[in-house]
């Protein structure tokens, strides 16, 4: 099998990346952008997908950068992952697998990086070890698989999404504030590449949909390391394609601080509740989503057992309690894709929790 | 550039340099198999499912049928037919360990694995069995053979440690006959 045939061109900068983009729309050609290629490959050899340009953007220098930024708001690190970094990159990564980091400034005592294990779980069971060497960050978001395992773990870290394009021709929706585009430097060509940054929950839209239009190229991935340890992601593969049945991450982070009364007394305010907590399921409905009505259960609540039962029965449910649409097919039927959220939900919490006790 | 429908690469396959004007959706498994000619690297599944296709870019274990051979352009790629020292006459460590533990039944599977293998000891030279296992996720047998598979992965990666001890104050790591006689 081989895909049908098609055009291709390796871009050399972002810049020419997006000319590329607008060269193959104003020849009505269809155009898609390949870094990895381990999605859009397979669904051009099954003739799924038929492209007729294929731009090669792997090389780009603009979309490899990325790094530790912060603290943002509450606290918590920001991490700018460029959209080409793989799986593999990713989970060899230090500061999201936890150990020791060294800075530029070697004379500096290294740090100590508590590491994400939600993304970490994800990129140990995500496909398998040859497609995770390939596959990206980038292309993992900009698919729009309803059954990705990562966009699940990013969803639940806040993740937003960074996009360039031509100037003016996108809206921009209001954003939290972040540290992309920098001004360009002294003596820098004026840049004709417009960023605009998205959350991830509104970039996501359907199967295979998202807001990625045809003449924009996402460049990084932004995540935020909400309360460090306390974060895991269970899924239930399916045993030839690896791909979930259902997948759930999970994202904990903890009442803490003290509080001084007139008096001068000081009381701790970390007794073992939850300050919030972060659910995202994938594989079962239309898109991966942020199960806000199990949340909810679970903000400001101590973490009993019962508690945590009481929330992953509301996985499968919209943030106003309603029951989602879910998917179902010859694999599983969507009553028991919902099951199966149900108890990864439980599992997920557990291991989160018993994470954040351990640290 | 324009883009076109056909693609001048050039990349190095097994330490030589190689060229060729190919249309641009060849893959490179069939870059290898038909315009080079090294029909170790099998099709299997042709759906990024079964690992047969598996050889090294720039060192790192990926599925050949899921690659084109354009996105090779400008790297190196080695093959089953590439891993064995080609002056030492003998197999790979991983080849003679899936020898001796008859780690194949009908073969077709095995140069995948052998190269998957060659990435799970690279990463960890000594895998537990649970880690072998995992690291061949992307592998299938479609004789069921696992068993002996695991057991060749296992003793490779003794015998490479071994070599790597033995050739030990010397410059040992990137002793290419290091593990060789066990």
């Amino acid at each position: 099998m081989f895909p049908t045939d098609f055009r291709y061109v390796r871009a050399r900068s972002l810049d020419e990346a997006l000319d590329l983009l607008d060269e193959a729309a104003a020849a009505g050609d269809e155009a898609k952008l390949i870094a990895g290629g381990q999605s859009l490959l397979p669904m051009m050899k099954l003739r799924l997908a038929a492209p007729q340009v294929l731009i090669d953007i792997a090389g780009l220098p603009e979309l490899s950068g990325g790094g530790w930024y912060g603290p943002v708001a509450g606290g918590h690190l920001s991490y700018t992952i460029g959209a080409l970094r793989t799986y593999r990159e990713l989970g060899r990564d230090t500061l999201l697998a936890g150990g020791l980091v060294r800075g530029r400034d070697e004379s500096a005592p290294p740090h100590q990086a508590e590491g994400i294990p939600a993304v970490t779980d994800a990129l140990a069971v995500l496909a398998d070890p040859q497609v995770r060497a390939r596959g990206t960050i980038g292309g993992a978001v900009a698919h729009g698989d309803p059954a990705a395992d990562l966009p699940a773990v990013l969803l639940a870290l806040d993740a937003e999404v960074v996009i360039a394009g031509r100037p003016g021709r996108h809206e921009h929706k209001p954003g939290p504030p972040h540290h992309l585009p920098r001004a360009p430097r002294p003596g820098e060509e004026p840049s004709n590449v417009e960023r605009r940054t998205m959350l991830l929950d509104d970039f996501l839209q359907g199967i295979y949909a998202t807001d990625l239009a045809e003449d924009e190229i996402i460049t990084h991935v932004k995540i935020t390391a909400q309360g460090g340890r306390a974060s895991a992601y269970e899924k239930f593969p399916h045993p030839a394609s690896h791909l979930p049945l259902a997948g759930v991450a999970v994202a904990l982070t903890f009442a803490s601080g003290t509080l001084t009364d007139s008096g001068g007394r000081v009381t701790s305010l970390s007794d073992g509740s939850i300050a919030s907590a972060a659910i995202a399921v994938t594989g079962i409905a239309t898109r991966p989503y942020r199960a806000r009505a199990a949340e909810a259960v679970l903000k400001g609540a101590f973490p009993a057992p019962d508690v945590l039962a009481a929330a992953a029965a509301q996985v499968a449910r919209a943030g106003d309690g309603t029951e989602l649409s879910l998917l179902g097919d010859q694999h599983a039927s969507a009553p028991y894709r919902a099951h199966l959220a149900e108890v990864l939900a439980g599992r997920a919490l557990a291991r989160a929790l018993a994470r954040a006790e351990s640290a | 550039m324009p883009a076109a429908h056909e693609v001048y690469v050039e990349l190095t396959v097994n330490g030589e340099p190689r060229a060729a004007t190919v249309p641009a959706r060849t893959l490179l498994v069939h870059f290898l198999r038909d315009r080079l000619r090294l029909t170790g690297t099998h099709v299997g599944c042709d759906t990024t499912q079964c690992g047969a296709c598996t050889v090294a870019l720039d060192g790192v274990a990926v599925k050949s049928c899921t690659l084109l051979a354009a996105q090779a352009d400008g790297h190196e790629v080695t093959t089953i037919e590439g891993l064995a020292d080609p002056g030492a006459g003998s197999l790979h460590p991983i080849q003679q360990a899936f020898q001796d533990e008859h780690g194949l039944q009908c073969g077709y599977c095995t140069p995948g694995m052998v190269m998957a293998v060659r990435q799970l000891i690279e990463d960890q030279p000594d895998p537990t069995q649970d880690q072998v296992r995992h690291a061949l996720d992307g592998n299938i047998c479609r004789c069921t053979g696992y068993q002996n598979i695991v057991a060749a992965a296992l003793s490779a990666a003794r015998s490479m440690r071994d070599g790597a001890a033995r050739a030990g104050g010397t410059d040992s790591a990137a002793d290419p006959a290091g593990g060789r006689e066990g």
